[in-house]
């Protein structure tokens, strides 16, 4: 393996991440996940999935700095200012504020004039340019924001973290709020772009099946760890699934091969899902 | 994406550089600060000509570039009545404007402005307690130690706040209740002064606190003019990071704004900005509120076209209530500061009912 290969691609070490002093994550280790993956990350409400995408891109605000590495490419994102990270780095927030003003277009530009203040306009323009043609955001350029539907606002989101190109694309429960196609739709783009730019996209998703369906690796979290990891054909079984989210569920495979978690139902005692997972 | 496209089609967008488009945009946008720029020479040259004794336009062209041409009265009328007047205005407008826009964008409020989170209602009772107290300070003439009473409790209101802001970790929420709870403080504690006051000193306060342009002088014009043009570029130097805060907070830190210190800034300069307003013509609401809202529906929230578009609606609005607070009663000019709510409220509906459609 030669030494360019090693460093390629995104690994946690020991990644640890608390509110004041408590810990919400600790000791999280995750083995080296190639360019060009995307990595879903499960668990409960609580998990800390939207707590360990924040810690990566850097917005710790309430948690401060996490303890451990978290490498991409051989660079400890850890360690970097804001402002270093954002070149690498682009984070997609759960909750899109609705009512903006804004132009699609400006959405964008402000997205891209924000980090970079001083690129050529002709640049800048190109990138634009390109990121509207590979969203198919095109017809969507100068309507208002708070006109879009929530899947295209959401897509005009994705617009904003992909135009600047960052190699690690972090992406909270971007199909949370929207329906059956829209979905769909995020997620094949998201998939696409990951192929395409060999980026590593790591996406926070409640739907198991979407992230089953549509990421190479997935990660569960749960108590404060990460329950299981690996890729989508052995990283789930009925066991950690019941830890996870206190469920009792089936993992079957369709006949497109993929494979399907069946929750049958919610287990009675909830208390028994907190216990330690051996 | 065909998906994408299928939804939207109907909007239809050609082959065209999107570029290009958006440069087509910009231009009507322009358009429209041009018009608003315009509609204000145009008040303004109405707001000057409307007084007790008429100025026809001709008069103040030719006064106006050369001051000896009029009769001496007609001349200091022009130049140290109607021109004064009429400029404090536009600044005062412009300052209030800008200040609302800034604060609604950085506390991501709709309803935040210096009136309605009590740095007006700090810059009053700052002036009431000098006011109330004769206080005098050597070096400082009268007419000046209103304002600065005014001046240091606006700054020193949104500098508590911060702190508490601070010290607690608050969201922005809790930065409006905060100030929300500034507003009630204030005026509980304006009220107490205006309780014990002697009658002289209350009817000099109740006169303030109504918001006159008639206390405009060329020097107070000059120190509010100075307050905007320091503070308006600090403003337009930042428009990106003030644009890309509209996406919410998360995302502009994730984009490397550092979102608590620019708010802190956009603070402290929104609170100079309302205090050097409330400290020359007293509470003047409403327009902090509004300008940005007319801002935003005429130009969006682009804040390279947002912020001016809001000082210019701002500027715009006061001196329309400025030119009817002297033709509202005939023979009498009323404080500007009852007029603009009710000059202002027909307005803003008039918009808000024609533009709400539209969006």
């Amino acid at each position: 393996m030669s030494a360019g290969l090693f460093l390629a691609g995104l690994s946690l070490n020991g990644v640890s991440v608390g509110y004041g002093g408590r810990p919400v994550l600790s000791g999280l280790d995750l083995p080296a996940v190639a360019p060009g993956s995307v990595v879903a990350l499960l668990g409960a409400n609580g998990a800390g999935k939207s707590t360990l995408l924040k810690a990566m891109a850097g917005l710790g605000g309430a948690t401060g700095r996490p303890a451990g590495q978290i490498v991409l490419n051989g660079q400890d994102l850890v360690g970097m200012t804001l402002e270093q990270r954002v070149h690498a780095v682009g984070y997609l927030p759960q909750a899109l504020p609705q009512g903006s003003s804004l132009v699609a277009y400006e959405a964008v530009l402000s997205a891209v004039r924000a980090v970079r203040p001083d690129t050529p306009r002709d640049h800048v323009e190109a990138s634009i340019e390109r990121v509207f043609d590979t969203l198919g955001l095109r017809p969507l350029a100068l309507r208002r924001l708070r006109e879009l539907s929530g899947g295209q606002r959401q897509m005009i989101g994705l617009a904003q973290v992909l135009v600047r190109n960052p190699r690690l694309l972090l992406l909270d429960e971007p199909t949370s709020a929207l329906d059956l196609r829209w979905q769909l739709t995020v997620l094949e783009t998201v998939r696409r772009i990951a192929d395409a730019e060999r980026s590593i996209c790591v996406i926070a998703i409640h739907d198991i099946n979407l992230a089953l369906r549509f990421c190479d690796h997935v990660v569960v979290l749960g108590h404060g760890r990460v329950l299981a990891s690996g890729p989508p054909t052995h990283a789930l079984d009925p066991d950690v699934l019941r830890h996870a989210y206190g469920i009792e569920a089936r993992v079957e495979q369709c006949s497109r091969g993929f494979r399907l978690v069946l929750a049958d139902r919610a287990l009675p005692d909830a208390g028994r899902a907190a216990t330690p997972f051996q | 994406m065909s998906r994408a496209q299928a939804d939207t089609a109907d909007t239809g967008a050609g082959a065209a550089p999107l570029a290009r488009l958006y440069g087509r945009f910009v231009w009507s946008r322009l358009a429209i600060i041009g018009v608003l720029v315009a509609a204000l020479l145009v008040s303004v040259l109405f707001d000057v000509a409307t007084g007790p004794s008429p100025l026809s336009v001709a008069d103040i062209v030719t006064g106006l570039l050369d001051r000896s041409a009029l009769p001496r009265g007609q001349a200091v009328i022009l130049w140290d009545l109607r021109l004064p007047f009429a400029a404090m205005a536009v600044l005062v407008g412009a300052a209030l404007g800008l200040a609302g826009a800034e604060m609604q964008t950085v506390l991501n409020n709709p309803l935040a402005s210096p009136f309605t989170l009590g740095v007006s209602a700090a810059a009053t009772l700052g002036a009431s307690l000098v006011i109330v107290m004769d206080l005098s300070v050597p070096g400082i003439g009268a007419t000046y130690l209103i304002p600065a009473g005014a001046f240091v409790f606006a700054v020193g209101s949104v500098m508590v706040i911060q702190m508490l802001a601070r010290s607690f970790g608050a969201t922005t929420d809790t930065v409006v209740l905060f100030g929300i709870a500034m507003l009630f403080a204030m005026n509980a504690l304006l009220w107490l002064v205006q309780y014990v006051a002697s009658t002289d000193a209350l009817q000099q306060m109740v006169f303030w606190t109504m918001g006159s342009l008639g206390r405009s002088t060329w020097d107070k014009v000059a120190v509010v003019a100075a307050v905007l043009g320091v503070c308006l570029p600090l403003s337009m130097r930042k428009v990106w990071a003030m644009t890309a805060l509209r996406g919410g907070e998360d995302q502009a830190k994730s984009f490397g704004i550092p979102v608590e210190t620019l708010r802190l800034r956009v603070l402290l300069r929104v609170s100079i900005l309302a205090a050097a307003a409330v400290a020359f013509v007293g509470t003047i609401g409403f327009i902090g509120l509004v300008g940005p809202h007319i801002a935003r529906l005429a130009l969006g929230e682009d804040h390279r076209f947002y912020l001016p578009g809001s000082a210019l609606a701002g500027a715009l609005l006061l001196s329309l209530a400025s030119i009817a607070s002297k033709n509202l009663i005939p023979g009498l000019i009323l404080p500007v500061g009852i007029v603009t709510a009710l000059v202002g409220i027909p307005l803003f509906m008039t918009l808000i009912l024609t533009q709400g459609r539209k969006l």
